[in-house]
């Protein structure tokens, strides 16, 4: 099996979903064998076996101990990955396998590569049709192997993490204190979980009870885990929007695990929904691209719209570049199967083509071609057949590859909560607070950032200047949110959402490394974070409120200090690891702006979030750790199990060191930055080449200002929280139009209920009426209902049956006569035709 | 006969064929629609045989027909007579017009 | 006026009339009395006809066996002395239009054929016991009817055993069940 390494990651992938599939039989057969229960006899004890009333914590240990040897197969993977001599195609062979999951046509079509090596014995072969097939595969570059070691070690520390935060829900009876009330008698929420076990009404008035649900945590972390690292592997973007939409449920699924508390299933709803807008561009982008493209395979699609980096002739100036050709004037004696010819833009007219040419997939000649250009030995007219197939060129309208890469990065903004779709983040921490760390640090919002960087070479300009718009945007408003949110894990929420900003400006202005390379660090430092507001909130009996907290640092001093590593990091102190990202990014920004003078938003606004992000991240650990007590759960709290310091112990370790490189003391030498550099687009150097200059040549003024406003804004976070201590009172003043304008989110939760919530559910409600015919209450409209319409045909038949009877006399007689004349008209007939 | 063409056998055929609807149609007693059947069974049978003698192609073959014919129609009374004495033994009466168990 | 013609006349005219006499009577018995005679003129037509198997049959099947058949039917179902069970005016007329239509309709198309006069004879009793048991002559000299001219379509020769065993399963079948359902039944004394 290991004669092809990469198969490590395939096993590494399965992994969980089996702990998941095992996990789902055991509560299965749980299920199945529980009407037994009292029977006794085997089927009886094999209920007590499954676990009986009470959860059963093998199951969440083993889906812990899958996990964490995913993690030993990812680092061994990432380690012999980056220790693999191999290159070129050897490599790609060694790391990159991929079958057909549908093929259609006929059966010799063959998939690119496996054409490829046929038609190296028979030359006469003739090329496939494209679009013929939607396949499986993996394919792992420097990006996958360092992301899928990230994400499997955090999900693995997450895991043990869980095992003790989620303790409570071992018990046979869990009280669910966040349901309060009695809803309507016989009310959903009556599953079985809770049915044999209080025989009276699981609502009580000091809450909901039911069956702890240990077990199903970890199911549904087993599958989030599985979607997130075939998302990663995965070397189509069909494969990718399978997982995409795994993600989506798992988060669906975990945001409601209390799904008995209105806010989570309304928060889960939300999140779900909200991704869905997302997702519909990101299908449109797909569906773009293979009707276009003809091919889903990442690779295959870059070949597709980027030039090659060098023709037989040897390299030249057009290599890696999108090509914009216009159509030739058709001949008269031209019929709809003849190939159009696409000339190549003018040289001194640039952007004046209406399409992009599409490269074929391979060469009809592969040991000569010529690649696109106006000189000597080069093309400049193509020839675009009707129906592609893998060696013709082709064409696609110029809009509609924007609007391609739009819809895929409309995708990434759903899942990575980028404004205008970041509303569902925040109310995502309804879930538990594992869960927020998966969603926040190594899962669902990661998965946004790494599909921009996977796609990147299918990105037009103005694609790529959208999404640098939509993250500084994004940064800058979660930043000023996160500002005066007073729920320690909504702080957490909006901040990483910021920071997301942060990695999507990275990428729209040309700093691939730095943007991926903040992905990487910020999952480190994020899940620390909220693993530790998780410790802070299992320390304080649930209370969440920051303002409540206060003078933990004597209390939970483990949790204090990782805790403070994660806020240094996450502002960008020196020498931990969120220093190399960040600068790296605010230099590329800096670099941006001083070459684009037009785009000065772009650098002003990741300036400004960098301070603020330093202030409310110090506001939040001195308003939490420093002082004293100011509530009853903080006064009472202690400090976390050791499941649970160790994973934020290792975390911090992380969080401090995993970006290091030598010398240390310089951003730009970051050892995993040269690492992610590798899996850089060969284009983006060549392209954003000026800006790339200027942000080297700039960034010691851009680390020097970073440095001087994360100072300022922590500094103002100390004096403000640290050292005038402000009472609790002080802190639940309403405060000024501005602050209330921030406390409330921006209202775009209002806007987007005025604007399209509202609306929508007044749509339905007017369906609604105008579909059902009402019982019990006046009509609301004097017209006819959708449902008496239909009555009314209803009736109108039984009507035409009642006069109809009359004809069934029940006399042989009549059915006779009706018979002879019958036979009359039939014979009638015959003769009137025959004449 | 070879001045008589296959016509007059052929009116006259349908002739008791209208006879037999009739029959069929308008008696209330069940034997007589029993009748009526056999003579539209007799005027089907009456054309049989006289195509048999007039088309060269079809003279074996429409003897045996109304061969067959005949004694399906004395399988065809017989079951008959039983159903009406059925029906005479339910209702005390033959006249097809007290069944009217089907009205809708 | 040749004799054939002649027969033929009085033979038509003797059954068409009882065949009217059958639908126009009001008693039972009366109609089975012209039912016979019906029976009897279409057995002598099929003697005209030259089928004389088929109207020895007739005779003794029909007449000897079905009419026989329903005047049991017609003893065993008397009511009140031979009551009659009258018909609707309105009734007769709509039959008789019917009846009318049908017949018209019927003369029409028979006017719409035309076969040139026999000069064949149909085969006798021999050749068609032989075909009941399988045999049939080899080469029929006639054509296929409804082709258009000037096509010859060879004749498969048919026999017809199997109808035949078919046919005798049938009365079989039948006559069970026509026992079956005229047996006694012993009304439930209560």
């Amino acid at each position: 099996m290991l004669e092809v390494p990469g198969r490590i990651y395939v096993l590494a992938t399965l992994l969980p979903l089996a702990a998941f599939a095992l996990l789902l039989a055991g509560g299965a057969a749980r299920a199945f064998y529980r009407p037994f229960r009292k029977g006794g006899g085997l089927l009886g004890t094999m209920y007590w076996v499954c676990g009986g009333d009470k959860p059963l914590r093998t199951g969440a240990y083993l889906a812990t101990a899958v996990m964490a040897a995913t993690a030993v197969l990812a680092v061994a993977g990432l380690v012999q990955f980056l220790s693999d001599p191999t290159e070129g195609s050897i490599r790609a062979s060694r790391w990159a396998e991929r079958i057909d999951w549908v093929r259609i046509g006929p059966g010799d079509t063959l998939s690119p590569p496996e054409w490829e090596r046929q038609r190296a014995t028979d030359n006469a072969r003739p090329a496939p049709r494209l679009a013929l097939a939607l396949e499986l595969g993996y394919k792992i570059d420097h990006l996958t192997a360092v992301a899928f070691a990230m994400v499997s070690v955090i999900a693995t520390l997450i895991f043990v993490f869980s095992t003790a935060y989620m303790a409570d829900e071992t018990a046979e009876t869990v009280l669910d204190e966040g349901v309060k009330g009695r809803r309507g008698e016989g009310g959903h929420g009556h599953g079985h979980d809770s049915q044999p076990l209080s025989p009276a009404h699981p609502f009580t008035p000091s809450g909901f009870r039911r069956r702890g649900r240990y077990g199903r945590f970890f199911l549904y972390l087993s599958l989030f885990c599985f979607s997130m690292l075939n998302l990663l592997i995965a070397d189509n973007l069909f494969q990718v929007f399978v997982s995409w939409e795994l993600v989506g449920v798992c988060s669906f699924f975990l945001i409601g695990f209390y799904y008995e508390r209105p806010s989570a299933s309304a928060a889960a709803n939300k999140a779900f929904i909200v991704n869905r807008v997302g997702d519909a561009g990101f299908l449109v982008g797909i569906v773009v691209a293979w009707s276009y493209c003809g091919t889903l395979n990442i690779e295959e699609l870059t070949r597709r719209v980027r030039a090659p980096a060098e023709d037989t002739h040897g390299e030249y100036e057009m290599a890696n570049q999108i090509i914009r050709v216009s159509a030739e004037p058709q001949l008269p004696t031209a019929t709809a199967e003849t190939p159009r010819d696409y000339v190549l833009e003018p040289r001194d007219e640039p952007g004046t083509g209406t399409h992009v040419l599409l490269f074929p997939i391979a060469w009809a000649e592969p040991t000569h071609f010529h690649g696109p250009g106006h000189g000597k030995h080069k093309d400049s007219v193509f020839e675009v057949p009707v129906r592609g197939d893998y060696v013709s060129y082709g064409v696609i309208p110029y809009a509609l590859f924007v609007l391609m890469g739009v819809g895929i990065f409309l995708g990434c903004v759903g899942k990575s909560a980028q404004v205008p779709l970041h509303t569902w983040l925040p109310d995502a921490m309804e879930g538990p607070t594992p869960v927020s760390a998966l969603i926040h640090a190594a899962t669902m919002v990661a998965a946004g950032v790494y599909l921009v960087g996977r796609c990147y070479p299918l990105f037009a300009a103005e694609v790529l200047l959208t999404i640098a718009y939509v993250g500084a945007v994004t940064l800058f408003i979660a930043a000023t949110v996160a500002l005066v949110q007073t729920d320690i894990k909504r702080i957490l929420a909006y901040s990483t959402c910021s920071q997301l900003g942060f990695m999507m400006l990275a990428l729209g202005i040309g700093a691939w490394t730095a943007g991926l390379l903040h992905l990487i660090t910020h999952a480190f430092f994020k899940a620390l974070l909220f693993l530790c507001s998780g410790s802070v909130i299992h320390g304080c009996h649930h209370e969440q409120d920051v303002r409540k907290m206060g003078g933990l640092w004597r209390k939970m001093p483990v949790t204090a200090f990782t805790m403070l590593v994660g806020v240094l990091a996450i502002s960008g102190a020196p020498f931990l690891s969120g220093w190399y990202s960040k600068d790296q990014i605010l230099a590329a920004a800096l670099g941006y702006g001083l070459e684009h003078k037009a785009h000065v938003l772009l650098l002003a606004l990741p300036f400004a979030a960098a301070a603020m992000t330093a202030y409310y991240m110090f506001r939040l650990w001195f308003l939490t750790f420093a002082g004293t007590p100011r509530g009853d759960g903080a006064a009472h709290a202690h400090e976390s199990p050791l499941a649970m310091t160790v994973p934020l112990v290792v975390l911090a370790v992380f969080s401090v060191g995993v970006a290091w490189g030598w010398p240390f003391w310089e951003p730009e030498a970051s050892a995993l930055g040269h690492v992610l550099e590798k899996a850089q687009p060969a284009f983006v150097a060549a392209q954003f080449a000026a800006e790339h200059r200027e942000a080297e040549h700039r960034h010691l003024t851009a680390g020097a200002l970073a440095l001087v406003l994360g100072v300022s804004g922590a500094w103002l976070a100390w004096w403000l929280f640290g050292w005038r201590q402000p009472a609790g009172v002080e802190m639940h003043k309403p405060g000024g139009a501005a602050y209330r304008f921030l406390r409330e989110k921006w209202y775009f939760d209002e806007l987007y209920d005025a604007a399209i919530v509202n609306p929508t559910v007044g749509l339905a409600k007017f369906a609604a009426a105008a579909d059902k015919a009402p019982t019990d209450r006046p009509r609301v409209f004097p017209l006819p209902t959708l449902d008496g319409l239909f009555n009314a045909v209803g009736e109108a038949c039984v009507a035409a049956g009642q006069a109809l009877r009359a004809v069934q006399t029940g006399r042989v007689r009549t059915y006779v006569l009706a018979l002879a004349l019958t036979a009359a008209a039939m014979l009638g007939i015959l003769t009137a035709l025959a004449k | 006969m070879s001045e008589l063409g296959i016509q007059p056998f052929l009116v006259l055929s349908a002739f008791l064929f209208a006879c037999g609807v009739v029959c069929v149609a308008s008696k209330r007693n069940a034997i007589g629609v029993l009748m009526g059947v056999e003579l539209i069974l007799n005027a089907a049978n009456v054309n049989l045989v006289a195509f048999a003698r007039f088309n060269p192609a079809f003279r074996l073959d429409g003897q045996v027909f109304a061969l067959l014919v005949i004694v399906l129609a004395a399988a065809e009374a017989a079951v008959a007579l039983a159903i009406i004495l059925n029906f005479y033994n339910n209702h005390g009466t033959v006249d097809v017009d007290s069944a009217d168990e089907l009205q809708g | 006026m040749s004799l054939p013609v002649l027969l033929f006349a009085v033979v038509a005219t003797v059954t068409a009339c009882s065949a009217l006499g059958v639908v126009l009577a009001r008693n039972v018995v009366r109609m089975a009395v012209w039912l016979l005679f019906t029976l009897v003129g279409v057995s002598l037509l099929y003697f005209l006809l030259g089928a004389e198997f088929v109207g020895a049959t007739q005779l003794i099947v029909y007449v000897g066996g079905t009419l026989i058949l329903i005047v049991f039917g017609v003893m065993l179902t008397a009511q009140a002395p031979l009551r009659e069970i009258r018909t609707r005016p309105a009734e007769w007329l709509v039959g008789g239009l019917v009846g009318a239509l049908l017949f018209g309709l019927l003369v029409a198309v028979s006017y719409q054929i035309a076969f040139p006069p026999s000069t064949h004879a149909l085969p006798s009793v021999a050749p068609l016991g032989l075909t009941f048991l399988g045999v049939t002559d080899a080469s029929p000299t006639g054509d296929v009817t409804g082709v258009p001219n000037g096509v010859t379509v060879p004749r498969t020769p048919v026999a017809y055993l199997l109808p035949f065993e078919i046919v005798s399963v049938h009365l079989l079948v039948v006559l069970v069940g026509a026992a079956y359902l005229a047996r006694a039944k012993r009304r439930v004394r209560s």
